[in-house]
């Protein structure tokens, strides 16, 4: 039986292997290398002048790599995996409407919990803001493209393997069940020890996956710093480099030192879980794998929450009428958060019985990191303040950020502060806190971003009524459901939990009623998302926003600007003819003035 | 360019050999992990191939055999290290050393068949 699973496997691996071959024979069509062999002549040139860019169909966005295309996969797979974490999560607050265990079971709400977390960090947060950041970046500094073209592609192509080996437990593939060990992988449980079903090779699977996303991370972020230090066109100085630019650098920064550690880690798990390694079952490992976990995981909040901010930092004063107020100190709270995110991790352990003398450091530089942050925040108050503020779907994304921000960021400081951390550890006041920043700002300023842009990647303008039902179901179904859960942090409500007891129904049950309220504004967002895109008003004018106006204009719309002039001479875009005087004449009549001729 | 263009040569944009890496990749890692001969010796043959692939395709390394040579004595030490070594990973180690061995087959095979091809014409 062995044998023939092996035997299978070869075979299997094999077919691969030559269907791999031939389709890259075909594309890459060596023979094509020996002129005389493809029937042309040495220093013939029909056959050999080649105008277009990229091939068509499917091998196009196979092989490509052109920063805007990959910008667009980026963002194609991370709406995706919004979507996959976003279906999971309401599965889970429809169970959690009522105190038992009724719609699923409790193994498979830790499931959900585990691969939720994991989709909407790993799968949806970091490549969303790939794709923004691969779009627009180039554009934004006047480079031709990435640094590192082909790494970029590489960088992308390992995400969607990523995916699968993270959701493989769903699967159904025979004897392997899907991680329960929360996104924060805590051993021993992660480790497997005990009698529990955590030594599945499910969890494995997740464990790969999720090294195989932070590789592609480390690429990009590698490719990004490279990009922004070298290929910065010769009128972009780091005086007015732009404020996206910085937060995306400074958080490829934080890449590079906190992702390699999360994949030496989960390799030590790896270890640990297949090869008889001990790194977290002696005494103090589990307590290691806290410091090396969060070591990672707190710069990785601002991995996530620093590019948002710097998208909203781009778009809030363009639809304010004014330049961002305090610019550079928006760019110094940027650098401050960056370096001040590897001081502050032990803040999620202090309820471990760490040394207090520990404990009392951490907190303070978790203080501290108030101060930046309120930096950015009373900035971009300031930015609106007594502006010609207009209340377009991208504008209201941002000003939604801010609030969320707010309510998220001071949630937080009470956090920092370890007598009061003690008390609401584990409870849902820390998700309703932590998910008014990834959902209330960090989702909202993609959104922004997406409807902001979304004239350039698509050619057309979304539906504005609709993105307006998006923007407020969507803030009203993120307070509801995360201000819910801080009241029931406050109540005792432990988190993780796919029961509870009866007194907690009530909050549970309108919280419940707020993820519904989402979910209605994301098919809604879907919707508009997919028919503007395929069937949207065409823009015709590269300043769709009127940004020219009040001067506010960026170099990615004088790209798209010229883009659609080039389009229009090339012939690439329909076109109205037009006689001597100006005036549009309908294609009828300027064929019977051609025969004329 | 002065000669009837592949992919590579033709779209200034587009490269076959990305795709490939990144599959290479989650395909060894499992192979390796989980001590499965056949996809850890696929997986590090797909991915090294690729990789010397783009190489050559970007320019950085002007023989495919020598880079491929180069790529395999890396795997061959990194497989005798998990084979013969106190980390005593038998299995896994040949699979990386059999990779090895193919990867350089498939840089001579390539060089003396599809080069000679080339030069022929």
């Amino acid at each position: 039986m062995e044998v023939n699973g092996q035997l299978a496997l070869t075979v299997l691996m094999g077919v691969f292997l030559i269907a791999v071959a031939a389709w890259l024979a075909r594309v890459e069509d060596w023979r094509s290398y020996t002129p005389l062999a493809g029937g042309g002549t040495v220093g013939g040139t029909a056959e050999q002048y080649v105008s277009e860019e990229k091939p068509s169909g499917v091998i196009r966005w196979l092989t490509t790599v052109d920063h805007k295309d990959i910008g667009i996969l980026y963002g194609a797979y991370a709406l995706v995996a919004f979507a996959v974490g976003g279906l999971m999560v309401v599965v889970m607050r429809i169970e959690l409407a009522d105190p038992a265990s009724t719609v699923i079971s409790n193994t498979f709400y830790n499931s959900l919990l585990t691969s939720h977390g994991i989709t909407m960090l790993f799968l949806f947060g970091t490549p969303i803001i790939a794709a923004f950041s691969n779009y627009f970046i180039p554009l934004l500094i006047g480079a031709d493209d990435m640094a590192f073209p082909r790494i970029n592609a590489i960088a992308f192509w390992l995400l969607p393997p990523a995916a699968l080996l993270i959701w493989a437990g769903f699967f159904p593939i025979p004897d392997v069940i899907p991680a329960q060990t929360a996104w924060t992988m805590y051993t021993p449980l992660s480790a497997g020890a005990g009698s529990g079903n955590q030594m599945n090779a499910g969890v494995d699977l997740m464990l790969l996956g999720l090294h195989l996303s932070g590789v592609s991370a480390t690429m990009g972020s590698i490719n990004f710093i490279a990009t922004i230090f070298t290929e910065r066109d010769e009128k972009v100085s780091w005086a007015n480099l732009d404020i996206f630019s910085w937060t995306v650098l400074t958080q490829s920064g934080l890449i590079l030192f906190a992702f390699p550690l999360l994949g030496s880690a989960i390799l030590m798990l790896l270890l640990d879980r297949n090869f008889g390694t001990m790194f977290f079952s002696v005494d103090g490992g589990a307590i290691l794998w806290q410091h090396l976990f969060w070591f990672f995981g707190h710069p990785e909040v601002y991995i996530l929450v620093l590019p948002p901010m710097g998208i909203v930092s781009l778009v809030l004063p363009r639809f304010a009428g004014r330049r961002l107020f305090g610019f550079k100190f928006v760019v110094y709270s940027t650098l401050a958060i960056g370096v001040l995110s590897f001081g502050v991790w032990a803040h999620h352990m202090f309820a471990t019985g760490i040394d207090p003398r520990l404990r009392a450091s951490f907190m303070a530089v978790s203080l501290a990191i108030a101060i930046p942050s309120a930096v950015k925040t009373f900035n971009w108050i300031t930015t609106m303040w007594n502006g010609k503020i207009r209340l377009t779907t991208p504008m209201l994304f941002c000003i939604g950020f801010v609030s969320n921000f707010i309510l998220g960021g001071v949630t937080g400081v009470f956090l920092a502060s370890i007598p009061v951390d003690l008390i609401l550890h584990d409870t849902y006041y820390v998700v309703g806190h932590f998910h008014y920043i990834v959902m209330g700002a960090i989702a909202f300023a993609g959104f922004a971003g997406i409807y902001y842009w979304f004239p350039i990647y698509t050619g057309r303008m979304y539906q504005v009524t609709l993105g307006k039902w998006h923007f407020w179901l969507s803030m009203i179904g993120t307070n509801v459901t995360f201000f819910a859960m801080i009241l029931l942090g406050y109540g005792g409500m432990p988190r993780r939990y796919a029961t509870y007891l009866p007194q907690f129904a009530t909050l549970h049950q309108i919280a419940t009623v707020g993820a519904l309220i989402l979910l209605a504004g994301q098919i809604i967002f879907v919707w508009n998302f997919v028919q503007s895109w395929l069937e949207g008003r065409k823009v015709e004018d590269g300043d769709p926003w009127g940004l020219a106006e009040e001067n506010l204009v960026t170099a990615e719309w004088t790209w798209f600007e010229r883009k659609l002039q080039t389009a229009v001479t090339d012939g690439g875009e329909e076109e109205e003819l037009a006689t001597d005087g100006g005036n549009p004449v309908a294609d009828a009549d300027a064929e019977s003035a051609a025969d004329d001729e | 360019m002065d000669e009837a263009p592949g992919l590579s040569d033709q779209y200034r944009t587009a490269s076959p050999w990305p795709v490939f890496i990144a599959l290479g990749i989650p395909i060894s890692e499992l192979g390796l992990l989980f001590g499965l001969f056949p996809l850890a010796v696929g997986g590090l043959l797909l991915f090294g191939g690729s990789v010397v692939g783009m190489l050559s395709e970007s320019g950085y390394v002007n023989s495919t055999m020598w880079a491929s040579v180069v790529f395999s004595v890396l795997l061959f030490a990194f497989g005798s290290a998990l084979a013969f070594t106190e980390v005593n990973l038998v299995v896994r180690g040949y699979a990386t050393i059999a990779a090895a061995a193919l990867l350089v087959v498939g840089g001579v095979v390539f060089e003396l068949f599809v080069r000679e091809q080339r030069d022929a014409f």
